[in-house]
């Protein structure tokens, strides 16, 4: 018998094609935002590859100006409240429809996950309409205000938390709380101290999601928003219709930063892929 | 009524009580208002009152019977199409790849894959207009290179909407592919080539139909993303190509034109609806026989 | 149908050696099982005679010809996978002809091997179901028949009978066997289970930690393992620990004398198996050794008694059903009985623990 036998290779071209296949299509997601980025440390104000030098400037210039401001804080006002607002009584209807099922539990789920089926500016134009029907009605503004962004948010936060949390609770295994009640806890106890624990990362990924989906939509928003009330995506559209240059990309690398930070903290608690 | 079944009934009234709030809301703030744009849209167009209560299809008939109105809805639809078949090619292999990778970088390169959706389309969209327009990083390298004299133009054409919207999608498609593909129990494909299949008959034959289903929802998905879209066709299409929802914002906010407008928007929302589920169907119809669910 | 010939054959994965300098001929017709416990390296190797994975150092010879660099879809081998593998979006005859397809077999000659394939494991009313609408023994066959039905050169089983009942095991087991003689299929058969390659093991291959500890007949691994680990695997062993002392005299720590046939100079342990050993109420010829009943457990058609030797040392015997005293009543706790068994039922090893 031979004493010592070469090791076999092959060598897969396919792979190989497959990689930089796979890189090229991740490169042609990811490049706007790389050069948005790049793009909001150009020295020139207006736009020339190569750069001829590179400057914080633009972000001071971006902070600097009003609208830009009060867009971010507008969009952190609304997306903290809508999340909040969203995510509880989001979490309590999840709970409702799984756990203490009751006739017609299907249907009213659909009901909540259907405003991810509908097209953000339909969605937005009919709940403007209505806004203006209502208005009349009631005598009061409603388009423009705080509080009526907030209602339409809402309805985008809260398929999102139903999904999140339900999915979540139909992966627990249910011999746990039998067995907290096995071992002498009543069914409350058993549900607080053991169960909804168990639900909390699918909560906390619930509104930081939330949080997400509502700062950056625009289409929705679009209707609903008045003078003086804007939020930051639509700021930086209106800005884009006319104008591109390193301050707006100073601005957009701002959302693009804060979105991706609570992004990264998200998927500590939530597989993202999973949800989305 | 016993005390298990008064205990049952109880149970259920506590979740209809739970899941109330959140009903209402969804309930008052998005069904309501699209019955009611769903009504505008048969009532007629006044140039003064905006609008006067009556029951017409004026609307659609004067969607359908403009040669301009009907080429916005083929256009979308074009670039819908185009944008979903591209996302399809692109991001089958992609999905593939991950499904199969077992690098440990295989998280890292899902977050990348999530975190272009988290950021938003506005933005994104912002980035293409720095690539694809005169001054932008396209340009500059083509002159560069010698290969153009003058810059050529990309952004504010139907190709920078097609480019823009197939980047913005394929994300939803590779994901919605890839945990497809990761349902495939891996043993099917190694009797596969086992029974003498090689690498590519194994993909045709067995691969490819145990995930049709799937890919059908993933591709009706991103088909209705491409037609719903607003941001990317205005900024990167801006008069070189009228889509859709762009247009029939226009009717609502600077036309005024609610009842036109509304029309608009039940046609575009029962258009898409309509396309994306018969081809799910006939997707299903060929491969029904794959999975029992 | 055709030999098989691993030769030197090794797998390492990083820094783990999966499998270690495995060498064996199989005849054409033959069944060897590979039997270990997980871990030993006996799924690796199948996968490597099948093509799934690259071996690091050695060949494989199917027939004579030297496959190792070719690829998995053209070496010839049937497998049958453990969790059956069956295609879901086809019928079973369509997963039958799969293979056939594969080897531009004729419309109609496929037809014919089907119908042959699928008779074969008496599934030829089922064979326009789906595998969803089968029960799991249903389904192995099936991916037993599809197997089969390419005419391979080796037909090899990865651990197939283990996702099926008790009951099932025992029915298809026998079926797999039946067919793989009649049809004179070299087949390997990789299990963990050892009463199911005992029983249908032309030859056994036994693995622990990627290195084959023994192979040969089932009744020669049995009577005659070659070491600790083979002869604690297969079935179980009463062993004392000692020295030689003489010719045919082996001195346990405990200070018993035992008169063994096999024993060397350097024996350190003698085995002797619980089968083999009687358990009565005064000495007899042989070797007798005192003990004391721990625990009785009736298993149907023998009882499995626990003893405590004159050390505590743990020890235990088989006593055939064949008594016409309950069990209950013979082997009560802390009853003292002696333990008899003959000087040339005895295995020595030595001090590694090799005979």
């Amino acid at each position: 018998m031979l004493a010592s036998i070469v090791p076999i290779r092959r060598f897969h071209l396919g792979k190989w094609f497959l990689r930089v296949f796979v890189f090229l299509v991740y490169a042609i997601m990811l490049c706007p935002l790389v050069f948005v980025i790049w793009l909001s440390f150009f020295k020139d104000s207006i736009l020339y590859f190569p750069p001829s030098g590179y400057t914080l400037s633009w972000y001071k210039n971006a902070w600097d100006n009003q609208s830009f401001v009060n867009g971010f804080i507008f969009s952190l006002q609304l997306a903290i409240v809508s999340a909040l607002i969203g995510v509880s009584i989001g979490v309590v209807a999840a709970l409702g429809l799984i756990r203490y099922r009751f006739r017609g539990a299907k249907y009213v789920n659909t009901l909540l996950l259907s405003p991810l089926l509908m097209p953000g500016i339909v969605a937005g134009i009919a709940i403007y309409l209505f806004y203006l029907r209502t208005e009349n009605f009631l005598d009061r503004d409603i388009v423009g205000t705080l509080g009526g962004l907030v209602l339409a948010h809402i309805c985008l936060t809260i398929p999102w938390t139903v999904r999140l949390v339900s999915a979540s609770m139909h992966g627990l295994d249910p011999s746990i709380e039998e067995a907290a009640r096995n071992l002498g806890a009543n069914g409350r106890v058993a549900f607080w101290r053991i169960t909804l624990p168990m639900l909390r990362p699918a909560i906390v990924a619930a509104a930081l999601f939330s949080f997400i989906v509502s700062f950056e939509n625009l289409e929705v928003s679009l209707s609903l928003v008045g003078p003086g009330s804007t939020t930051l995506p639509i700021a930086i559209m209106q800005y884009l219709e006319f104008n591109l240059d390193p301050t707006i990309a100073a601005v957009s690398s701002v959302q693009i930063l804060l979105l991706g930070i609570i992004m990264l903290v998200t998927d500590r608690f939530v597989k993202l892929s999973q949800v989305v | 009524m016993s005390a298990v079944s008064r205990g049952d009934a109880r149970q259920a009234r506590l979740g209809a009580c739970l899941a109330f709030p959140s009903s209402l809301v969804v309930f008052c703030i998005i069904m309501v208002p699209i019955v009611l744009m769903f009504r505008y849209s048969f009532n007629f167009h006044d140039p003064v009152h905006i609008m006067r209560e009556g029951f017409t299809f004026e609307n659609y008939v004067k969607f359908f019977s403009d040669s301009y109105y009907r080429g916005v809805f083929f256009d979308t639809l074009k670039v819908a199409a185009t944008c979903t078949l591209l996302a399809l090619l692109f991001g089958f292999p992609v999905a593939y790849f991950l499904a199969k990778t077992q690098s440990r970088h295989k998280s890292l390169l899902i977050i990348l894959l999530v975190f272009p959706l988290m950021v938003g389309n506005v933005v994104r969209a912002a980035g293409w207009m720095v690539v694809l327009g005169n001054a932008g990083a396209v340009n500059a390298l083509l002159v560069w290179l010698g290969v153009i004299a003058q810059p050529i133009k990309l952004l504010y054409t139907p190709l920078a909407v097609v480019i823009g919207t197939t980047a913005v999608v394929l994300p939803f498609m590779i994901l919605t592919l890839q945990s497809v593909l990761e349902g495939i129990d891996f043993a099917v494909e190694e009797a596969a080539q086992n029974l003498g299949a090689n690498m590519f008959t194994t993909f045709w034959r067995v691969v490819l139909p145990i995930a049709a289903p799937g890919v059908a929802a993933g591709t009706m998905l991103v088909f209705i993303l491409c037609m719903n879209a607003y941001a990317t066709p205005v900024l990167l299409g801006g008069s070189g190509i009228t889509m859709m929802a762009p247009s029939l914002y226009g009717q609502i906010a600077k036309a005024s034109n609610w009842t036109f407008g509304s029309s608009m928007a039940l046609i575009l929302v029962i258009a898409t609806m309509l396309i994306a589920l018969s081809a799910n169907w006939l997707i299903h119809r060929r491969y029904v026989r794959t999975m029992a669910s | 149908m055709a030999n098989v010939s691993l030769i030197h054959l090794k797998k390492q994965f990083g820094q783990s050696v999966a499998v270690s300098d495995f060498s064996l001929e199989i005849a054409d017709g033959e069944l060897v099982s590979f039997l270990g416990p997980s871990g030993c390296g006996k799924t690796t190797t199948l996968r490597m005679i099948a093509g799934f994975i690259d071996p690091t150092a050695g060949r494989i010879l199917i027939g004579g010809t030297d496959v190792t660099a070719l690829p998995v879809h053209q070496r010839n081998t049937g497998m049958v996978f453990q969790r059956y593998a069956l295609f879901p979006h086809m019928t079973v005859a369509q997963n039958v002809s799969f293979g056939l397809e594969m080897r531009k077999v004729s419309a109609h000659e496929r037809d014919r091997r089907i119908e042959l394939a699928l008779d074969m494991v008496r599934m030829t009313e089922y064979k326009d179901r789906y595998p969803r609408q089968l029960s799991g023994g249903q389904q192995q066959r099936v991916a037993i028949a599809r197997a089969l039905a390419i005419e391979p050169k080796v037909f090899l089983l990865d651990e197939p009978l283990s996702n099926l009942d008790a009951k099932l095991r025992l029915e298809v087991r026998e079926e797999i066997r039946a067919l793989q003689q009649r049809l004179g299929l070299t087949t390997i058969f990789v299990t963990h289970d050892q009463e199911e390659a005992l029983a249908i093991s032309d030859r056994m291959a036994i693995m622990h930690d990627g290195k084959v500890q023994q192979v040969g007949r089932p009744d020669v691994l049995y009577e005659q393992p070659e070491n600790f680990f083979v002869a604690e695997f297969l079935g179980k062993m009463n062993f004392f620990a000692g020295t030689c002392v003489g010719p045919g005299q082996f001195k346990t720590t405990d200070g018993l004398l035992l008169n063994v046939d096999a024993v060397t100079q350097s024996t350190k342990r003698v085995g002797v198996r619980p089968e083999r050993v009687e358990l009565v109420a005064v000495a007899t010829s042989g070797n007798n050794i005192p003990v004391t009943v721990q625990s009785s457990a009736y298993l149907g058609s023998f009882v499995d008694v626990v003893l405590a030797g004159p050390n505590q040392q743990r020890l235990s015997c088989q006593v055939p059903n064949t008594a016409t005293v309950s069990p209950a009543d013979a082997f009560t706790t802390g009853r003292g009985l002696v333990m008899n068994f003959k000087a040339s039922d005895c295995v020595v090893f030595n001090e590694e623990g090799d005979a």
